[in-house]
């Protein structure tokens, strides 16, 4: 990039979103797409190479490989744990799914906070995978072994309640002091966007009872607790109660929940204002300005908030941008971009 | 003769390929001698009937070796982490091999290892301290949870991280798997 701003501008399914997707599994080592990598790679090929230059020194690889998973380099050195991969091209990435992160399931607003987390903690994502499995292990042992005798069943049981009462509290500190970092920003962008109307606030409403203080021991006692007091029924509903998978978020609009009340443009600025309360967030923790990922989503902006982003963004964040056409861009969003027709990116054009 | 190497732990196609040319040229007597350690290996080596390691007699090596230690007992989940162990030599006392981790999502359950074995012979064998080796993994930590509630009206139970990565890297694992809730109150008291 010679500019902070690159427009990739073409038809749909000339693979724009596949370059911005390529960015951001370098920048964070997932994509808001595919769900596995074998969606990634060319169906005749067996593996695919992501590769990129930041800050004109850093050399970043991934590869993604049919049989035997990821290998992530950095400066031509395998790197033995891929999350040192993450650093040099932190990303911050907007589409046009994210609507749903206000009106879909808690699990996308979940998802979401999950990623900023990541952002500030990469280890985060090891204890959402060891939750995860612990979930999928327990609900085998339900499914399974109704049969064993009900004490060694209890007794696996057991085992994972220790397990997931520690790991659940992990996570539930970790999601509540993201939120409690990311609502003023987000009530900030929410005010501004709104023009001094609308109040956003951030409600953690964790999936355990988490009482007292924001204490390591004392909530992981009580999990722990929970846990065996839902055994019975989830017994009889096949699947466990308690835990950070059934937290959820809350964004309420003067105080009332956007979800279900707000206004499709209202829910349009609460996504924005989360958004850009990531990037600050983000920004600020590591102490570099993410790059910006907006695919296919700017042009879909009224004017008046296509301005405010761009101001938001400012000189500060380097922005990759994809549309299908240039006329929906304000003029102040076309100077000064580097513009890209897609249609004539051959395929040994470099973009750096 | 290379999807057999490929099938082996350890081997992609092009260490298959390098393999399979290399015994090509081997002389036909050294192919036979290699072909029939194989057989042989399958047929004689069974399992050691206190312990469960790999052994070609009733019993093994280290359970034959006198000048062992009887009290101390140290729980792995295969033969090969055994043998890791046993290539530190830091560890003098006997052994138990579960054949494998609790796995729910793979079917294994605590009747398909080796458990009621070694509940037997803590019991009878006067072991004064249980120490599990078992990987901090999801399904290693659930195992050793399990065992430590069962080994406890027995004997002392301790816990060694075996299988974590070494050196910065403990206090990552720290973190993310349960080293210090299974030393805390409930876990292995
Ligand atoms: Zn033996």
């Amino acid at each position: 990039m010679t500019e902070n701003r690159l427009l990739v501008i073409g038809p749909n399914g000339i693979g724009k979103s596949n370059l911005l997707e390529a960015v951001e599994l370098l920048g964070s080592l997932r994509s808001h797409r595919a769900s596995s990598d074998q969606d990634l790679i060319h169906w005749e090929e067996q593996r695919a190479l992501l590769r990129a230059i930041a800050d004109d020194t850093e050399k970043l690889e991934l590869e993604l490989r049919r049989q035997g998973g990821r290998q992530a380099r950095r400066n031509g050195k395998t790197l033995t744990r891929q999350l040192d991969l993450i650093g040099p091209l932190r990303c911050v990435g907007f589409s046009a799914l994210d609507l749903n992160l206000v009106r879909g399931e808690p699990a996308l607003r979940r998802q979401w906070l999950d990623r900023v987390v990541q952002q500030l903690e990469p280890i985060y994502s090891d204890l959402i995978s060891r939750f995860n499995k612990l979930l999928r292990q327990r609900s085998q042992l339900w499914r399974q072994w109704r049969h064993i005798p009900i004490h060694e069943r209890d007794s696996l049981l057991d085992a994972f309640d220790v397990q997931m009462a520690l790991v659940s509290t992990r996570i539930h500190r970790r999601r509540s002091r993201a939120l409690a970092r990311l609502e003023p920003l987000a009530a900030r962008w929410q005010e501004t966007l709104s023009k001094h109307k609308e109040r956003l606030r951030l409600d953690y409403q964790p999936g355990s009872q988490l009482e007292g203080e924001e204490e390591e021991e004392p909530w992981r006692l009580a999990i722990e607790t929970q846990l065996l007091g839902q055994r019975s029924e989830e017994e009889r509903l096949g699947s466990c109660r308690i835990g950070p998978h059934r937290d959820e978020v809350r964004l309420l609009l003067n105080d009332s929940e956007a979800r279900r009340f707000g206004s499709a443009g209202q829910q349009r600025t609460v996504v924005l204002a989360l958004k850009l309360a990531e990037l600050e967030l983000v920004g600020e923790l590591c102490g570099e300005p993410p790059l910006l990922l907006l695919d296919d989503v700017l042009a879909e902006l009224d004017p008046g908030r296509q301005l405010l982003l761009l101001e938001a963004v400012g000189e500060k964040h380097q922005c990759l941008v994809s549309a299908t056409h240039l006329e929906g861009f304000q003029d102040e969003w076309q100077q000064r971009s580097q513009i890209i027709e897609a249609g004539s990116l051959n395929r040994s054009e470099e973009v750096r | 003769m290379i999807d057999q190497f490929e099938r082996l732990p350890g081997i992609g196609p092009r260490t298959a390929q390098r393999l399979a040319l290399h015994l090509l040229r081997q002389p036909e007597d050294q192919i036979r001698a290699f072909a029939e350690a194989l057989l042989a290996a399958r047929s004689q080596v069974g399992q050691c009937q206190t312990c469960f390691h790999l052994s070609a007699e009733p019993l093994c090596d280290i359970c034959r070796d006198g000048t062992r230690c009887d009290e101390l007992l140290c729980v792995v989940a295969d033969s090969r982490d055994l043998l890791a162990l046993e290539r530190t030599r830091e560890y003098k006392g006997r052994y138990h091999v579960l054949g494998g981790l609790i796995s729910p999502m793979d079917g294994i359950g605590p009747d398909m290892l080796q458990i009621p074995s070694l509940i037997q012979r803590v019991d009878r064998d006067g072991i004064s301290e249980v120490i599990l080796a078992l990987t901090p993994s999801v399904e290693g930590d659930t195992t050793s949870l399990y065992l430590a509630r069962l080994l406890k009206p027995f004997t002392q139970v301790s816990r060694i991280a075996y299988g974590l990565p070494v050196g910065s890297e403990l206090e990552y694992a720290d973190e993310v798997t349960l080293t210090r809730a299974l030393e805390g109150r409930r876990a292995m008291q």
